[in-house]
């Protein structure tokens, strides 16, 4: 008995660990981030031309098609006692904020997906149903979504929303960059609606210099600081303010991409399937040495 | 040991006072789960955008992968560390292990805002998500589990599929299709038990992996790198209390006089595993730095004072007791401890840790999604108790064996 | 419609004609070609001019009231009718809100440029460092109008192109045609309320500041907020028609004393801080001589030249009236015409070293008379 057991277990062995060193090939591929494209889009957010017209929440819902109820109405300003955030229904939101240096002149931050340049979303989505295209929009595909919510969880700015109420087929929400005006040579709805440009689209790159352009000739009316352009890696969208990121909500983050560590604790533990492997064959070691010693001492 | 044990079908009546009101609980959670198909996962649920996960995930889904630990650890143990004395264990825990896992998946299945496309990571792979590993690994798991069952169900029907009726000609073909299976496991069972004990390790530390990407949102007594170090420890630590849990409550359940010399024996190694756990937890948190956030009075640093103080520091020195290693109450107490302890730690984890930036409300579970919770775990514990008695799992002293196995496999597979 | 055309036309063409005015030949003004060229050679079609410098270029600007009366903005009209821009009403406010440049922030002494010579009509275009002719126009509009009319409605400015039912581009034209901006109330004393323990009350004498010490109306208010003036939710506007009470000081301490430093830096605390309200300013109590009737109607700077620091003059008449001599002299000037006795002797019986700021003796002749009591002739007014 003991013996051919321990025929079986070296010739099923062999087997196994030939047949699991021919998957990691596939598994290393689905894994390795795109380039990041150098001209990808952006939009850069001037708050402090923002007038809180809420125009662009309208033009949102218009491109998405999603529902306008009757009470939503953008000329309402009291809204604004209210902080808001962007749901399933309204992907992009602005909300309002004391001006320390001007009390008539408040702040208006329109909030909206970041498209980030190392998206949580996409790395923790469980079927890769989100990608960062090359024009820098993060999008999501609803025909791999499985409804997990994981990308909630992951992402850093609490964006993508989820259609609660929806028995059957409920979506992930969230700023797609306008991904289908895009391709036909259209702005973002928001962006081609301001009235006052404080939304400047263009390649990521301009817009930096265009933000350093700006706070160095109005250094009275911006702070010196440009969000997005370092937290969590870099986001698509960029914004600039006269007060302090944190008073507008901002969430205050560190400058390593959101999914790096988990990345790396991923690609430690499975360094091409090597150490599953290693731990297998010493787990049958073990086994088959406590078998023989077993066998040897019935003997 | 006095008598040689056999796994065995016990003869007992299954409806109870007790199974009574399980039954009720368990209908209960079907009428909300019937509403959460109806209308969605928002009308039944407390979630919302700044709460995507709930109870359904922190206890259905991470205490449950960590509770139906005791399969491969005591597998791990029976198996590989070949230790013959514990066999007695193996399918007790390789049944809780196969139910747990079974209940995880529908838990998942339930949460899930598609369920209908639960099947797509297996055709849409992304290698940096770490659910995806997990879902994976749960996936191979459990039906690793179900492999490991087999024999046993072999062991019962092999030359006792009785089919009435119509089905009669089935008798044949379905019972030389057990042995076969059962002849084949038995040459390669080896394979699926490492299996099982390597998946395991992985999904359960990747389940730890989970909320690293959940970065600041995450309160920093819990959020570390070695998170997945940490679920894996624990996991490891909570398998053997996890056992002697169930073997005291189905020893009384089902009025057997339990192995306390197993149990004990069991008991006995659960000290210095526990003691591993807490020495990572504590590090860590030293060398973060992390104890500063004890100093303030919130929910997330009482909450991890009951974790550490009630579910680690309090059962490791009992665990360490000779009194309590004798004693069946003190065992029960000090392996409930450690459940507890455990169970906290996911819900802290998942749930307390969790701290949304735009939270206009903090979450709290609706009544609806503790009904379904409950009413899994009674479902749980109602199908456990059927397959006591239909299969040969619980080991009898010999004598007192009604019903003889033809097919006397001891443990599960050899 | 017709009316329209034309109106833009004349519109158009007073603009061109206002614009002629200005000299061309910026070429021999005292800048470097690079402070506006990027290029070595410009031309008329490919000018190459730096993108915005704003404050930095050397600008010249007409008077508010030469330039013309209304703008019709008729670029951007796919949904709203053409904006209609009372430019005149814009400019005279504008004298204390920064000046033209705070619209016109981009011109060289040359004409008056176009928006849309820099600004694209076009939102998708290539050069994004500065905003299209939209964006423009609302930055520069809203800025001022959302802080009194707390409003951001597209409707609240302009009128939608279809079911238009307000008035006409043509009604609008002659509405603010020859309009001008009302005269601005101006206090003739505040009184400050601050913080300062030693004098806790500024008398600020406003209309002597800009009467008397001849200051603009620029030289302080710089950068007046429209809403000091114009804001629909202010209800009551005291601080526009009564200065009677003490206004509490809202700014800061440095940006309060900065505007007043431009001249009174050298002085101390207690010249402008007390517990009580101040007199107006009176120069017998401040110098020791006080002014006469023809003194008096003078500005300071008459005789003080400097508006930024008055310094202590001689108080000898000759100082400033250097040109007077015995035989031109008439005495009647000072208010007093001098009796038949007295009119032919000569200056320094009375005033001794020639002395006028001093008081003239009568002991030189008289053992029994003094000034004033006894007067050497009549008072005239």
């Amino acid at each position: 008995m003991a013996t051919q057991n321990r025929r079986d277990f070296l010739k099923t062995a062999t087997f196994l660990s030939a047949s699991a060193l021919s998957i990691p090939t596939t598994h290393a591929k689905a894994s390795e981030p795109e380039a990041l494209n150098e001209n990808r889009m952006g939009v850069l957010v001037d708050t402090t031309v923002c007038i809180g017209c809420r125009n662009c929440e309208a033009a949102c819902k218009e491109a998405h098609n999603l529902p306008m109820e009757t009470s939503f109405n953008i000329n309402n300003r009291d809204i604004f006692k209210l902080k808001r955030r962007p749901d399933e229904t309204s992907l992009t939101v602005v909300n309002e904020y004391p001006n320390p240096k001007n009390k008539l002149l408040p702040t208006d931050v329109k909030v909206q997906c970041m498209h980030c340049d190392h998206p949580a979303c996409v790395s923790a989505c469980i079927v890769g149903a989100f990608t960062k295209h090359k024009n820098g929009a993060v999008t999501w595909d609803g025909s791999k979504c499985i409804g997990c919510r994981y990308c909630m969880v992951a992402c850093p700015f609490q964006i993508p929303a989820f259609e609660y109420n929806k028995a059957i087929q409920p979506r992930i929400m969230k700023c797609d960059f306008c991904f289908e005006r895009q391709s036909e040579n259209k702005l973002p709805a928001c962006v081609e609606i301001c009235p006052t440009e404080a939304l400047t689209f263009g390649k990521r790159k301009d817009l930096l210099e265009i933000a350093r352009d700006r706070i160095k000739r109005r250094p009275e009316r911006y702070i010196n600081y440009i969000y997005g352009e370092h937290e969590v890696g870099g986001t698509s969208w960029l914004y600039l303010a006269g007060q302090k990121f944190s008073n507008l909500d901002f969430p205050v983050l560190g400058t390593e991409p959101a999914p790096g560590v988990t990345e790396s604790i991923q690609h430690g533990i499975f360094a091409y399937f090597i150490p599953p492997i290693a731990l297998y064959a010493l787990l049958g070691g073990v086994m088959w040495i406590n078998r023989r010693k077993n066998s040897e001492e019935e003997k | 040991m006095e008598f040689s044990m056999k796994p065995a079908q016990l003869k007992i009546k299954y409806l109870t006072p007790g199974v009574a009101v399980l039954i009720l609980l368990a209908f209960n959670g079907f009428v909300f789960l019937a509403l959460r198909f109806l209308y969605g996962l928002g009308y039944v649920t407390n979630l919302d955008l700044q709460h995507p996960w709930g109870i359904w995930i922190a206890i259905d889904v991470a205490s449950g992968v960590a509770l139906a630990a005791g399969g491969f650890t005591s597998a791990a143990l029976g198996h590989i560390i070949y230790k013959e004395d514990y066999k007695i264990i193996l399918r007790p825990a390789l049944l809780t292990a196969m139910l747990g896992y079974t209940f995880v998946a529908f838990a998942v299945f339930i949460d899930l805002g598609r369920y209908y496309y639960i099947w797509h990571p297996l055709i849409y792979w992304n290698g940096t998500s770490p659910l995806f590993e997990v879902g994976m690994c749960v996936m191979i798991y459990a039906t690793v589990l179900y492999i490991e069952f087999l024999p046993v169900v072999a062991e019962r029907f092999i030359g006792k599929v009785n089919f009435k009726g119509i089905f009669s000609f089935l008798n044949k073909p379905v019972d030389s299709l057990l042995r076969t299976l059962n002849r084949g496991l038995r040459k390669t069972m080896f394979i699926f038990i490492i299996a099982g004990v390597v998946l395991s390790t992985l999904h359960q530390s990747s389940l730890g992996t989970l909320m690293v990407i959940a970065g600041e949102k995450m309160h920093p007594l819990w959020q570390t790198p070695i998170l997945p170090l940490l679920f894996l420890l624990s996991a490891i630590a909570v398998g053997f209390p996890m056992v002697i849990f169930e073997s005291l409550i189905a020893a009384r359940s089902f009025k057997l006089k339990p192995e306390m010399e197993v149990l004990s024996g069991l008991g006995r190694m659960v000290g210095p595993l526990l003691g591993i756990y807490l020495a990572f937890k504590i590090g860590d948190m030293a060398i973060r730095g992390t104890y500063v956030y004890l100093t303030e009075v919130n929910t997330q640093s009482v909450m991890f004072m009951i974790e550490v103080i009630v579910g680690v520091i309090i059962p490791l020195r009992m665990f360490f007791s000779e009194k309590v290693l004798r004693s069946k109450l003190w065992l029960f107490v000090a392996s409930t401890l450690v459940i507890i302890g455990v169970l906290l730690n996911r819900i802290n984890d998942f749930l307390v840790a969790y701290s949304p930036p735009y939270a206009f409300q903090s979450y709290f579970p609706s009544i609806g999604e503790i009904s379904v919770t409950i009413g899994f775990i009674s479902v749980l514990v109602l199908l456990y108790r059927a397959f006591v008695m239909i299969f040969p799992v619980i080991s009898l002293p010999d004598k007192k064996l009604i019903t003889q196995a033809k097919y006397a496999v001891r443990g599960g597979a050899k | 419609m017709r009316a329209l055309v034309y109106s833009i036309l004349i519109v158009l063409i007073s603009l061109l004609v206002s614009s002629a005015q200005i000299k061309k030949d910026h070429s021999g003004q005292n800048i470097t070609c690079e402070t506006c060229h990027v290029c070595r050679v410009p031309t008329k079609d490919d000018p190459c001019l730096r993108a915005c410098p704003r404050l930095l270029m050397i600008k010249q600007f007409p008077s508010p009231e030469t330039g013309p009366d209304v703008v019709v903005m008729d670029d951007l009209t796919d949904r709203y009718m053409p904006g209609v821009f009372p430019h005149k009403l814009h400019a005279q406010m504008s004298e204390m809100t920064g000046g033209c440049i705070a619209c016109h922030h981009y011109n060289t002494l040359g004409p008056i440029l176009n928006c849309k010579e820099c600004h694209s009509i076009k939102r998708k275009r290539e050069d994004i460092t500065k905003p299209d002719l939209k964006g423009a126009y609302h930055q520069q509009c809203l800025n001022c109008h959302r802080q009194w009319s707390h409003k951001t409605e597209c409707v609240s400015c302009h009128e939608k192109k279809n079911g238009n039912t307000g008035l006409s581009v043509a009604q609008l034209i002659s509405r603010f045609k020859n309009k001008s901006h009302p005269e601005v109330n101006k206090p003739d004393v505040i009184v400050y309320d601050t913080n300062y323990d030693k004098g806790k009350l500024v008398t600020f004498y406003h209309k002597e500041h800009s009467t008397l010490f001849g200051l603009k109306c620029i030289d302080c208010h710089n950068n007046e907020n429209c809403i000091r003036c114009h804001d629909l939710q202010k209800k009551n506007k005291e601080q526009i028609s009564g200065f009677d009470l003490p206004v509490k000081v809202q700014v800061s301490k440095e940006e309060r004393h900065l505007k007043c430093f431009g001249c009174h830096a050298n002085n101390k605390c207690s010249f402008c801080h007390s517990n009580e309200k101040m007199k107006p300013f009176d120069h017998k109590l401040r110098t020791g001589w006080a002014l006469n009737r023809f003194h008096k109607k003078l500005s300071c700077i008459k005789c003080h030249g400097n508006k930024k620091s008055f310094t202590k003059l001689n108080s000898n008449c000759n100082n400033c009236h250097s040109g007077w001599t015995p035989e031109t002299f008439n005495h009647k000037i000072t208010g007093l015409v001098l009796d038949d006795n007295h009119s032919d002797i000569d200056c320094e019986e009375c005033h001794l070293n020639r002395d006028f700021g001093n008081k003239p003796v009568c002991d030189n002749c008289h053992d029994d008379k003094n000034w004033p009591e006894n007067k050497p002739g009549r008072m005239v007014e």
